[in-house]
């Protein structure tokens, strides 16, 4: 067998496992549950990118990503109600409107959350770069501290989310619900997917970042100041999780301080299953992550985190360093 | 004394030997143990003498993450998983089962430890083949799956409300044994005692692990793993045997804890919060040092203790100021403030500080 037809071949396999559910789930609910696991999927890959690309890039395993996350969450909801409370567009009936509003609150996540990122990059990991023990020690401590300051600015109860009322609902396509919000999620996932990948790819930034997650000496060998770099590529993970927060947040309409917590779990699984440091990695791994989900929580809503780690065990145990290799 | 022909590991027992009695240190530890043993002498309330024993069963499960980080150096978050396991295996025994007896007791503990070594041993094959970074978040994703699993399995594990329970014979609430010098002698008190052997036998146990010929191999892998794997150690199978034991010991100390407080949820004895605690207890005491668990143990312990008296003091000092009432409930902040600050400017700890003082003034 060829290279060639072999890949084809994992990929006919890989779909075929995709569509077994629907032996078991009837064709119209199996399209729904689909577009649910796309959604989450997409919305994993915005949290696992950002985490995937600092440890390739900085080798550091950061756990206060999810802090991040939860952080992303919190700004996005502030800042929609405070423009809601200022223009009401979220309550309007115009998309529009409610489009405008909703891209506001995220881009006020992504930039307060990066400044954040920038400054618990700087403070808090600079010092201790190249020790992992020490590392994962102080991302711990930053995990903590950011989830305790949400706690203290915001709040320990849960908040509800407020979503934009034309982003409720679903329309119904030859009887097929398909629910609105998901599928721009899906949309807004793979545009965010679209423009990393073509940063990555077609930018001297991008062609540096990559050569950095290979290398770093290299590329500081090339006379490239790295530090900036790092700092650089943590801000952009810290607002692609921020990103994730609020979309995520959105998603289920509901936030609470340890948010983060639970979607940390997430981002690593997908990391791992995709491989540390690669992009196309991460959109697989949680497109996977996010679809297996959906459809054992359909048939089998207690083991639905059970597929998470079996897929996770299968993965690591057949390749593992992960799906893809590094700096794809 | 000959010598010659004794490899390392001999040779410090020897040492050892030698100079027992001649070291503080010895003196140091049995006052500890007295310590320990006459707390319910010395302090009549209930509420100290949770805190001691408290103490007494975390000093036993941060030393066995001890084991894992500071000797062996790879970092596991998950460890307290099997610190629930061990709960709630005597929970479910003593509990949902309602299989009161010593042999049940005794079994539920096997098993307890038996389940931790397989699943460690599981855990530590598939992902400490590749990198030792791909083991802390292993761990982190299987503890995190268990204490959902807890939270949801409501017929087993009694959800999130738990499980309270009644222990056999003498360990039972009810039971008296009578006035010893002037105390009442009952099931808690000798639950007390009980634990406090435990956790001592645990103690010694790691303590003689540590020193052995597999915990010199630890080391020389924690100190530099390309060399041991010139000097011919299969790394990965030391590795995978030093998280298993310290799984192990995890578990007892876990069923511990749940004979002490006699319930069981996933919270008290699965959730990441134990986790932090116990990593910040580590770091406080000193990575590679076992006894700096103790000291961990007790400052956070102590601390916690007294958190909310302060928080009340404070509360009465500031009456309607909501930022300050919230920013004196959130010690958890200060807590992982202190974790940084410590990882930067004392990273070796109370223990290792002290130890690195001792060398020095001992080398001048």
């Amino acid at each position: 067998m060829t290279s060639q037809w072999r890949s084809w071949f994992h990929k006919l396999i890989a779909v075929a496992i995709f569509l077994s559910p629907l032996l078991l789930i009837n064709p119209k609910t199996y399209i729904t549950i689909t577009i649910s696991g796309l959604a989450m999927g997409m919305l994993l890959f915005l949290v696992s990118s950002g985490f995937s690309l600092i440890f390739g890039f900085l080798s550091v395993l950061n756990l206060a990503h999810g802090a991040l996350f939860a952080w992303g969450a919190y700004i996005g909801f502030s800042s929609f109600n405070l423009i809601n409370q200022w223009t009401g567009w979220g309550g309007s009936n115009s998309l529009l409107l409610n489009f405008i509003i909703f891209f506001l609150a995220l881009i006020l996540a992504g930039l307060l959350v990066a400044l954040l990122g920038i400054i618990t990059e700087r403070l808090v990991i600079r010092p201790v770069y190249g020790s992992h023990l020490f590392q994962i020690f102080i991302t711990v401590g930053a995990m903590i501290v950011l989830e305790e300051l949400i706690r203290i600015i915001w709040g320990p109860n849960d908040e509800v989310m407020p979503v934009p009322i034309n982003f409720m609902g679903s329309w119904d396509l030859f009887d097929v619900v398909i629910s609105k919000y998901p599928l721009m999620a899906i949309v807004i996932g793979f545009i965010l997917y679209l423009v990393i990948f073509t940063i990555l790819r077609k930018t001297k930034i991008g062609t540096i970042v990559r050569a950095g997650v290979e290398n770093p000496e290299m590329v500081q060998v090339m006379g490239h100041n790295i530090y900036r770099y790092f700092t650089g590529v943590f801000a952009a993970g810290s607002a692609l999780a921020a990103i994730g927060g609020g979309m995520w947040a959105t998603f289920v309409k509901s936030i609470h301080p340890a948010m983060g917590g639970e979607i940390i779990v997430f981002a690593l699984i997908v990391a791992i299953i995709g491989g540390l440091g690669s992009m196309t990695g991460s959109v697989v791994g949680a497109l996977m992550v996010g679809l297996s989900y959906n459809y054992v929580a359909y048939l089998v809503p207690k083991a639905s985190l059970g597929i998470t780690m079996l897929l996770l065990v299968i993965i690591l145990s057949i390749r593992p360093t992960g799906l893809f290799p590094e700096g794809t | 004394m000959k010598k010659e022909g004794l490899n390392p590991v001999q040779h410090f027992r020897l040492r050892e030997k030698e100079t027992r009695f001649r070291t503080p240190f010895f003196f140091l530890r049995i006052l500890l143990l007295a310590f320990f043993v006459l707390t319910p002498f010395l302090f009549r309330s209930f509420e100290v003498l949770d805190v001691i024993l408290k103490i007494a069963i975390f000093s036993a499960l941060v030393a066995s993450y001890d084991v894992i980080l500071g000797y062996t150096g790879i970092v596991s978050l998950g460890h307290v998983l099997y610190f629930g396991i061990g709960s709630y295996l005597v929970g479910i025994f003593m509990g949902k089962l309602g299989w009161t007896s010593y042999g049940h007791l005794a079994l539920s503990f096997l098993i307890a430890i038996v389940i931790s070594g397989i699943l460690s041993v599981l855990i530590g094959l598939f992902s400490l083949r590749i990198r030792a970074i791909f083991f802390a978040m292993v761990t982190l994703a299987f503890m995190e799956f268990t204490f959902i699993l807890s939270s949801q399995l409501r017929s087993i594990t009694g959800g999130d409300d738990g499980i309270s329970f009644k222990l056999p014979g003498i360990l039972a609430i009810d039971f008296s044994y009578g006035k010893i010098l002037g105390i009442e002698f009952t099931g808690r008190l000798i639950s007390y005692y009980l634990i406090i052997i435990v956790s001592l036998i645990l103690f010694l146990l790691m303590l003689r692990f540590v020193h052995s010929p597999v915990g010199r191999v630890l080391q020389s892998i924690r100190d530099n793993e390309q060399r041991s794997i010139a000097l011919g150690f299969r790394t990965y199978h030391f590795q995978v045997i030093a998280s298993s034991f310290a799984s192990c010991v995890a578990a007892v100390t876990g069923g511990c804890f749940a004979i002490w407080v006699r319930y069981v949820s996933p919270d008290s004895s699965l959730s990441v919060p134990i986790m932090l605690d116990v990593l910040l207890m580590v770091i406080v005491g000193g990575m590679g040092t076992l006894y700096g668990g103790i000291f961990g143990a007790t400052f956070l312990m102590v601390t916690r203790a007294f958190l909310p008296k302060l928080q009340v003091l404070i509360a009465s000092l500031l009456p309607g100021v909501p930022l300050a009432i919230r920013l004196s409930e959130r010690w958890l902040f200060y807590f992982g403030l202190l974790f940084i600050l410590i990882v930067y400017f004392f990273p070796k700890g109370i223990v290792g500080t002290a130890q690195e003082i001792f060398s020095k003034r001992r080398g001048s």
